[in-house]
């Protein structure tokens, strides 16, 4: 289970400054800090698909970023626990826990997929052996088999996402966060992703993700978390963010919600 | 640690399979050294035999044709001076010089002296050989004349040399060769290391970034100092392998030139190998530090970059301060000494000067190696916090990082990491290093006193940017009772072995204990106040806050903070031994090293029972204390201690100290352990 507890994250930003016409020499470039996310509170238990929704620049990425240890909260806390409900304190074994796929977490391309993932295998402490058979399992079951042994800068694109799938499964963590996994890829690849939530799912493992595809979101998410300007602006299941603003589906939804917000 | 080898593996196996870096690790040294050396002797040498064939023509003015007439007199008597063909050629005034090398003019003054002039063109080789030729034609005639003019007066030649003076060259040929040539090999080195760093530092850097690859490693379950250190290692590795290749391709040239091509012009040299044998391990072990260096150097750069173009960029103008720098061997002034030795790369190309004239100086390389290895260490350090900082990977490149975490931001009673602790001894020794022996060479004994004051400086300062609560941390108590009395019981015997021990080891290492006797010497001129002051009192207080304060006190803490679960003792164990490590290389003598060590452990130890600094800053102050008064009344303490004085210890009176050390830190250890909390 992951945990977010008040997560904030300030980013300095640089901006002219804008009286630029009155004050002619005063041209001096103002940094000030904003909140790219703000006051975040989300809980995920196993065994759950949750959706973080909203526009570009809501503050998705770096709300899964701070989830995924990639980056460190300037307030707030992640708090994962294991199987048993005792906390994980260590980074090292924080990062074990989780799988991060974003698009750009790209793969060595002067790797095959086989290297790969006995790389990743023996690093996260598993011996040879088992990492071995534990590959020859994943490539039966991502039907990888044919190109397990190639390079992975020859790969096309739906067999590079495969193969990272291959690599958060080698992990094998606790909770998968995917940042728009299913982004620009086509049909047959993002069925693929998307049937491998589902299973990641039902095998109790919570998946937090991102996506633009409110209707992808609409069917797969247990509950889902609407973001803007890096605050939780509504959360619910898909059908109770309907019945609030009024709505048959969760597009319409989605234009209420921040519609309303904007109004404000 | 075993991930750091998973890590190297996989970067050994992604740099490899990069075609880039294969060409500049194996291609470059293999084929392109080999061509270059073998094709510039070539192109050399068939430029020196045509020059051969030449012959000079020499324009001069009609006037003279008798001079020039006898001048080619002097030529031709003297035909192993002048072998090539001059051929004289009267001109006209204002006739074409074209097609002559030089001309030669002559002039009768009031004095009815002759004054001839050559002209010449000093870009051209022939030009500037004939004029040399003309030059030693002039002066045969000269004295031809002289010779004449003195049978005149019926004296004899002798008459103009009275004296006669000669110089005898005391360089062995092997010398100069190395002086000649062994700057500019120390630079071809340093280059090639530097490059062999260079392509497997961008790309681990920000070639992974540019190919995506970072954000992927950093979701793995590895700590940013493995990442950057296997990173590091791999690119370390690389750059030797580099180096080795390059130095075998270069050797097997220069043998191929010597039995073959050109062999006479290196022969004559009488340059032996057979002499730097003995210098070969400290060669090599240049040869790794430097490789490090180099690596940290490339990496600092590399990791600011976000693309292969950018890293370009920012390596370029490293690349020419390493290449002035590592040019210092080439200058002929310009030795490895106790300042030189300091400056990274610098000393390097010297080093490689020294060697290949074989005046190796093993204490100056080894101080060399050690100050290249502490910068590597600064740069790594810096490294692994940059990688910390995320603003490296998710936003550009210099802008807006932070090395230091912002006082301000640090949290009250922060401990000061082992990484802080260690960075700030290597800063200090640093400081030490260039301040400290600046301020010894301008103030002499006040000099120390800069040096004490700084070592005093840096963990106070540490302390106070972490806020550290520095009652805890440096133990600021009041001994626990009746551990005072072990304390001194405990430090008592170690004495006595420590007495044993010196005396062993006066006989492993006699000349560097004439080094300790040597560097003291300039101090026991001082008044016995100062000398107490600066020598004992000074290092008593900052040494003992930074080794059993900030070190020990740190290293404990972050231990038990670490390992909640285990006995405590053994945080202190090894909090104990790495402090007394560090305390006994800090001292830079190899032959202390063992002595202070020891004492070291001891002082880290009754801080550990006795809860308190000011017992070990009293016993350190006494321990001073005595040695110094040893070194500047050794009469008086002769009377009072004998045993204190002499070289050499009889068999009994070892026996008796050992004895008198174990009962005595026997009883030290025993009262000290019985106040157990």
């Amino acid at each position: 289970m992951i945990e977010v507890r008040g997560l904030c994250k300030e980013f300095e930003r640089s901006r002219k400054a804008e009286r630029t016409a009155g004050k002619a020499k005063k041209q001096r470039v103002k940094k000030e800090t904003f909140l790219a996310v703000d006051h975040v509170s989300i809980e995920a238990c196993e065994g759950e698909i949750i959706g973080i929704l909203g526009p570009n620049g809501a503050g998705k990425t770096t709300l899964l970023r701070m989830m995924g240890m990639l980056m460190s909260p300037t307030g707030g806390e992640v708090v994962l626990t294991d199987e048993e409900g005792n906390e994980i304190a260590e980074l090292t074994q924080k990062k074990a826990a989780i799988g991060y796929l974003s698009g750009n977490t790209k793969l060595y391309p002067r790797f095959s997929v086989r290297e790969y993932l006995q790389f990743l295998g023996e690093l996260y402490g598993f011996d040879k052996d088992m990492v071995r058979k534990r590959s020859e399992e994943i490539f039966k079951v991502l039907d990888m088999e044919g190109f397990a042994d190639n390079r992975i800068e020859k790969l096309s694109t739906g067999q590079t996402q495969r193969a990272s799938i291959a690599r958060c499964l080698m992990a094998d963590p606790q909770v998968y966060i995917l940042d728009e996994p299913t982004l620009g890829l086509d049909i047959l690849s993002a069925d693929a992703i998307i049937h491998f939530m589902r299973e990641q799912k039902e095998r109790g493992k919570t998946v937090l993700y991102s996506t633009h595809y409110l209707e992808e979101a609409q069917i797969l998410c247990d509950r889902i978390y609407m973001i803007r300007d890096g605050r939780i602006v509504a959360h619910g299941t898909p059908a109770a963010l309907m019945q609030q603003t009024g709505t048959d589906n969760l597009r319409a939804a989605f234009h209420v919600l921040y519609d309303t917000e904007g109004a404000r | 640690m075993k991930k750091i080898g998973i890590l190297i593996r996989k970067e050994m196996l992604d740099i490899l399979r990069d075609k880039k870096t294969l060409i500049m690790m194996i291609l470059v040294p293999i084929v392109l050294y080999p061509l270059l050396i073998i094709g510039m002797t070539l192109v050399l040498n068939s430029v020196m035999s045509t020059s051969e064939e030449v012959s000079y023509t020499v324009g001069f003015d009609g006037e003279y044709a008798d001079v020039v007439a006898d001048l080619q007199e002097v030529m031709a008597q003297d035909s192993e001076e002048f072998d090539e063909d001059v051929e004289f050629l009267a001109m006209d005034e204002g006739g074409s010089s074209a097609v002559l090398d030089a001309t030669l003019r002559f002039e009768t003054d009031s004095d009815g002296r002759l004054r001839a002039e050559i002209t010449y063109d000093s870009t051209a080789m022939n030009s500037a050989h004939v004029c040399r030729m003309l030059e030693d034609a002039v002066e045969g005639y000269r004295q031809k004349l002289v010779v004449e003019g003195l049978a005149k007066l019926d004296l004899d030649e002798d008459f103009l040399h009275p004296i006669i003076c000669t110089t005898v060259d005391e360089v062995s040929e092997a010398e100069s060769f190395g002086v000649s040539i062994g700057g500019s090999i120390g630079m071809m080195l340093i280059v090639m290391i530097l490059m062999g760093a260079l392509y497997p530092a961008i790309d681990t850097t920000a070639g992974e970034k540019e190919r995506g690859t970072l954000e992927t490693l950093l979701t793995l379950p590895v700590t940013n100092f493995q990442m950057i250190f296997s990173k590091f290692v791999s690119v370390a590795i690389i750059a030797c392998v580099t180096a080795l290749l390059s130095l075998i391709s270069l050797a097997g040239s220069v043998l191929f030139l010597i039995f073959g091509v050109a062999g006479d012009m290196v022969v004559e040299f009488g340059f032996s190998a057979t002499a730097m044998v003995g210098a070969l391990p400290m060669l090599f072990l240049t040869m790794l530090v430097t490789a490090l260096l180099s690596s940290a150097l490339c990496m600092c750069f590399c990791v600011f970059a976000k693309s292969f173009k950018e890293a370009n960029n920012y390596v370029t103008p490293l690349l020419l301060v390493v290449m002035i720098a590592s040019m210092a061997g080439m200058l002929p002034s310009v030795e490895l000494d106790q300042r030189t030795v300091l400056i990274p790369i610098v000393n390097v190309s010297l080093m490689m000067k020294q060697v290949l004239s074989q005046q190796f100086s093993f204490v100056l390389a080894g101080v060399a190696n050690l100050v290249n290895l502490c910068v590597s260490i600064l740069i790594i350090w810096f490294l692994a916090k940059m990688y910390d900082s995320e603003n490296i990977l998710f936003a550009d490149g210099f802008r807006s990082f932070r090395l230091f975490v912002r006082r301000s931001d640090v949290k009250k009673g922060t401990v000061p990491d082992n990484g802080d602790v260690m960075l700030a001894v290597t800063v200090l020794f640093l400081l030490m290093i260039y301040v400290g022996s600046a301020a010894s060479a301008r103030l002499g004994f006040w000099g120390t006193a800069v040096t004490q004051l700084m070592i005093l400086a840096v963990p106070l300062l540490l302390v106070w940017y972490m806020k550290s609560d520095v009652k805890t941390l440096f133990s600021l108590n009041a001994p626990r009772k009746g551990t005072v009395l072990g304390s001194v019981l405990l430090y008592l015997g170690t004495y006595c072995l420590i007495m044993v021990l010196s005396v062993a080891l006066m006989v492993l290492f006699p000349e560097s204990m004439e080094n300790v006797e040597l560097a003291f010497s300039p101090i026991a001129e001082q008044p016995f106040v100062f000398i107490l002051l600066v020598v004992a009192l000074m290092p008593a207080v900052g040494e003992e806050f930074l080794f059993r304060g900030l070190m020990f006190g740190s290293i404990r803490a972050n231990w038990l903070k670490r390992h909640p679960k285990e006995p405590a003792v053994k945080g202190a164990v090894y909090a104990i031994l790495i402090s007394a490590a560090v305390f006994g290389v800090f001292h830079m003598s190899l032959a202390k090293f063992f002595t202070t060590f020891l004492l070291g452990a001891l002082f880290a130890y009754i801080v550990y029972r006795t809860g308190s600094i000011y017992v070990t800053m009293g016993l350190h102050f006494v321990n001073n204390a005595v040695s110094m008064a040893v070194m500047k009344y050794p009469e008086a303490v002769g009377k009072v201690l004998p045993f204190l004085m002499e070289e050499e210890l009889s068999m009994v009176e070892i026996v008796g100290l050992l004895a008198a050390g174990v009962v005595l830190a026997g009883l030290g250890f025993m009262l000290l352990g019985k106040k157990k909390e």
